[in-house]
Order: structure tokens, then sequence, then C-alpha cells
């Protein structure tokens, strides 16, 4: 006589309501695909953050106190309220033995009345061609390459302003109000930072034309990859009349703004995977109390309680692997839909891909999903397993 | 200050990234439509691209309307247009459209108002940058081309700068000879905004003049 086994028996139980079993497993595949997208997306922000972080090409940024430093925050303030530090500050920070490397910048705005109907700010960022580009090594030409010559009067211009300048190199390019002629020699690939938008002139050109020789308005500091970043910058804060801006800084900034966006989808996460795990309680208690006579039978044929529980179990165990594994298909062929999602719940969201989803986190997210599978069957497998045979068979059980 | 610091970089990753728009929109589109079409109840906009409508045969047919190739990093056939299509109740009473085109010293964007069958009632630059082409800005300037259409263009050609002799076009007077390049500029942005107009509003009715048919 051929002997079955409880796996058979509780593979065919699945069978027997199959629609019941498809739809259990259906509802842990939408949570095993939430709980692997949340956590792709907690690896891949923290990532592409960093990596916006990085492609500024420094770590911190020393301004003039009270000075904007960048370009928009000039326009925002109309052009107005640049403040200026001397270079000699560029020696007392090389003095600190975390730098590897700083590049001086000085930013300047003229008011451009050609520009719209009643004018607006156009804003020149004059770098140093000896310590800028190498610092910058990420950054692609799309035209041209950066100017060399500190002293001469040529222009490397992002994407979007060389878009709305409709530039190229070779292009002359005029500064307003000063009447100052560039020549246009690099135009830079998209590199979906603030870059784009900016228009680099060479520093010691800048500073003449604008009477700020020997000024600056910031200076980018490297920081050797294992220093102590917040020694260095408590250190440059004793500096007189300047501003520390740490990228670290601005990276805590704005994961404590998304922090609160990422407690609701976890909320929402732990949701699902609860809901889950009721379902799953759910399916297979209702299938054991209607098998109570069928179990009451095996028992009294000879099967112990703890055979029972395992196949009991065993049931649960199957339907979460098959949901995990179709959450995890969901999660991994999905990426791009979920990335475009949860950018639109965010306030921010830095360029490359929010969603990381590797092995690694696939296999996490299955242990996850088959430790609920298993916690969850402890309850049916147990009512299972106390099952009386005497009395499940009379019909007076449960 | 350090939090100050931290939402200036905020804020400035947010304006920069605004930066992106690529097609040449009007600067304040309820402000402009009320100026240019003053008996205006409202307007819808339309975007368009010659990638999306026609890809590379329409690029083909535009060029040869307007005799001369797309040029460089930005004229290409991805350019999305932005086209203000304006209305008096349900009634189209015409369209607002500019194109960006490269000058001496940037980028000029110059907008057209046209009636419903193409004519031009008003032309004005929304971005000219040249000291020596300022007189182009003057309502005078503009005020020669009003009632031109797209038929008025068709024997101009934009790459030597040259009109028909006796032609409408002929006779418009360039009030700054020292930005004889923007002012040709701004004529090729002019025949090239009429084009489009025509391919993507007026349903092609000066190709079919153009062609004889």
């Amino acid at each position: 006589m051929k002997k079955i086994s409880i796996y058979q028996i509780a593979a065919k139980n699945l069978l027997r309501k199959r629609t019941r079993s498809v739809l259990t497993i259906v509802g842990i595949g939408l949570s095993a695909w939430v709980l692997a997208s949340l956590l792709g997306f907690n690896r891949g922000y923290d990532s592409a953050l960093k990596k916006d972080i990085d492609n500024m090409g420094f770590q911190v940024l020393l301004t003039a106190k009270g000075c904007p430093y960048e370009a928009a925050t000039l326009m925002l303030k109309g052009g107005t309220g640049l403040r200026y530090m001397s270079e000699d500050v560029i020696a007392d920070i090389l003095n600190q033995p975390e730098v590897e490397g700083v590049t001086p910048m000085l930013m300047q705005a003229v008011f451009d009345p050609e520009r719209g109907e009643s004018g607006a700010i156009d804003a020149y960022l004059g770098v140093d061609p000896a310590t800028f580009p190498p610092m910058k090594a990420f950054l692609k030409f799309k035209q041209g390459g950066w100017f060399k010559d500190p002293d001469k009067h040529v222009a490397v211009l992002g994407y979007e302003a060389a878009e709305l300048e409709q530039r190229e190199v070779g292009d002359k390019l005029l500064i307003p109000d000063k009447n100052i002629e560039l020549t246009v020699v690099g135009i830079l690939e998209r590199s979906g930072t603030q870059d784009d938008g900016t228009i680099f002139v060479p520093l010691r050109m800048l500073q003449k034309e604008f009477g700020q020789l020997g000024k600056l308005t910031a200076v980018g500091i490297k920081v050797e990859r294992k220093a102590d970043t917040a020694a260095l910058e408590n250190r440059l804060y004793d500096l007189p009349d300047v501003q520390v801006v740490s990228m670290a800084q601005v990276k805590n900034t704005i994961m404590g703004l998304v922090a609160t966006a990422k407690v609701m989808v976890f909320s929402i996460a732990v949701i699902a995977i609860l809901i889950a795990m009721v379902g799953v309680i759910n399916t297979i208690l209702m299938s054991v109390f209607e098998r109570f006579r069928e179990i009451g039978i095996m028992k009294s044929m000879g099967a112990m309680p703890l055979d029972v529980f395992r196949m009991i179990w065993t049931e649960t165990v199957v339907l979460c692997l098959l949901g995990g594994a179709l959450g995890l298909a969901m999660a991994y062929g999905l990426a791009r839909v979920t990335d475009l999602l949860i950018r639109r719940l965010l306030p921010y969201a830095p360029t490359g891909s929010l969603v990381l989803i590797d092995g690694r986190l696939m296999l996490t997210t299955f242990a996850v999903v088959l430790g609920i599978g298993l916690v969850s069957g402890i309850y049916p497998a147990w009512r299972a397993a106390r099952v009386r045979p005497l009395e499940s068979i009379r019909g007076e059980g449960e | 200050m350090k939090k100050w610091s931290v939402a200036a970089i905020l804020i400035g990753w947010g304006a920069m990234s605004m930066w992106a728009a690529v097609g040449c929109e009007l600067n304040d589109p309820d402000r402009d439509v009320r100026r240019l079409f003053p008996a205006s109840t409202g307007y819808r906009t339309i975007y368009a691209s010659i990638a999306k409508k026609g890809g590379s045969a329409l690029l083909q047919r535009v060029e040869q309307r307007l005799g001369d190739r797309f040029q460089g990093l930005f004229e290409t056939a991805d350019v999305p247009y932005t086209m203000y299509r304006v209305l008096r109740g349900q009634e189209t009473i015409g369209y607002i459209h500019g194109v960006n085109q490269k000058g001496r010293y940037g980028g000029i964007q110059a907008f057209l108002a046209i009636d419903s069958q193409g004519r031009i009632l008003a032309f004005y630059y929304q971005r000219l940058t040249n000291n020596d082409a300022r007189p182009l800005r003057s309502a005078e300037f503009g005020r020669q081309f009003v009632g031109l259409d797209l038929g008025d263009f068709d024997r101009y050609d934009v790459v030597s700068g040259r009109a028909a002799p006796g032609s409408r076009i002929a006779a418009v007077r360039n009030p700054a000879p020292r930005a004889e390049d923007d002012y040709r500029s701004t004529l090729r942005s002019l025949k090239k905004n009429l084009i489009l107009c025509d391919e993507f509003l007026l349903g092609n009715r000066f190709l079919e003049k153009e062609t004889g048919e």
C-alpha cells in the first residue's frame, strides 16, 4: 500500500481550495512587494543622496558670513547681499590636516535690463582653472572643455544655462552692465545638479573686471576620505567672519525632511504586513475548521499531533513562499514605477534610482515573509493538533 | 546661520531645477494673453514637438519651408513648443507662440500673436541680449510686421537675409544696423515661428499656397 506523506496532503489541500489559496498568495505577494520596495527605497534614497552630495565635489563650503553662495539664492535676494572674504583664508584652511584640497570661488551678479520685460539678474561663478576642474572631475563636456588661462575672457556653461542662452562653443556671451564680451569654450553635459544652470568664468578675470582682486565669496573644501569632518568644521568656525556649510549637514537636513514621509510609508508597510498575516491565519484557520472531521480520522489512523501540526504549518509556509516569490518578482519588475510613485510623495528627491533592489535585499525580504508565514501558521496548526479524534468524527468538535 | 545656509542650499537646488524648461513660454501667460488679446476670455495651452507630430519627415518639411537646416545643440526636432490658443467664449480668436533663436550674445525669444487666419497681430521680444540691438525692441520695429503672414515670408531667404524686391519683407527696415546679425536672426525666428504655427495650429493652410496646390 502506498504511503501518503503529510506534505502531499498539505499540497492537495491547498489545491482543493484554489481560489482561496490564490487570493492569499496575492495578498502575501502585495505585502512582500511593498516591503521589498520600501527596503529598496531606504537604501536607494541614501545612496542617491550621497551621490548627489559627492557630485558637489567638496564636502565643506566656506563662505563669507551672510553671503549667499550659489546663484539661485543670489537671484532670490535680487542680486544683492554679496559679502567677501580675503583670499588669505586659503592658507588657514590648507593648514588643517584633514584638508585634501581647496578651490576658491567668487560669485558676481549683474542686472540685465534686456532680459524679460523688467530685466533679471545674471550670476557668474569665478572658479580657479587649476583646482576647480579636478574637484569636479565627474562633470562631462557636451562640447569643448575647461578654460586654462585664469585671465582670459572665456566661459563654460552648464547645459541648462547654455540652452537658455542658446550658446555653443565659439559663441559670444555678454556680461551686461559691464559690457564685457566672453567667448564660450565649453558646454557641460547635464549633471542633475545646480552646475547645470551655472555660468563658470575664470576667477582672476572676474576679480579684475569687477574690482574684487584678492576677494572671494566661497571656498570649496575637499576633506580626506577618512578624516573627521566634524572636527574640521568646528575649527573652521573659529575663523573670523566666515560661515561653514557642511554637505553632511545638508544631507541630514534633507533626511530629516524625508523622515516624515519615510515613517508614513513604513507605517503603510507594517499595516500591509499585518493584513497579510491576518489573511494567512484566516485562510489556514478556515481550512482547519473545514477539515476537523478529516483531521480526526487522520489522528484515529495513527497521525500524531506533531504530524498534524507540521502538515498545517507546511501549508502556511508554502503559501508564504509562493506569495513572497510573487512579491519579489513584482518589486524587481516594477522598481521604476515604484520610483516614480515615491518621487511624487517626497519633498525632495535626489537624482538617480531611488529604489535599489539587489540579491541581499531580496533574500532579507524573503526571510521576513517566511518568518511571517511561520509565525502566522503556529496558531492554526496548534488548533489542528489539539483536535480530539472521536469528538471531531462525531461532529461535536468546534 | 547654519539653518539659513542649509535652507538656502535646498532652495537653490529647487530653484535650479526650474531652469529645466527648454521651450519658449510666456513669462506670465495670464497677463500676456490679456495684453495681446484684450477681447479674450481665456486661453488653452497646447504642447507640440516636431519629433512627436511627424518625426524626421516633418523636420525635413519644416526645414524645406524655412530654407535652412535646424542648427546646433538646441535647435532640434524634440524641442517642445508651447502654443497658446486664445479664446473668446468658445471661439478661437488667435494664437500666441514664441521660439528660441540663437542671437549674437544669447538666446532670442521672439513672440508672435496671430489671428485665426495666421496674420500677425503683434510681435515682441521676451528676451534679447545685445545693447546694440536695443532699437529692435521698439514698438515701431514690431509694428512693421503687423498684418503680415507666412505668405509674405515665402520668398525671404533666411540664410542670405535677402527678400524678394518689392515684397512686404523687403520693406521692413532694420533700426539697429550695428545688430544686423540679431535682426536677421529675428526674421529667421519669425519665419520659423509662422511655419510652426501653420503646421501645428492652422492645418497647413499656407503649405498649399507654397506648393501651388
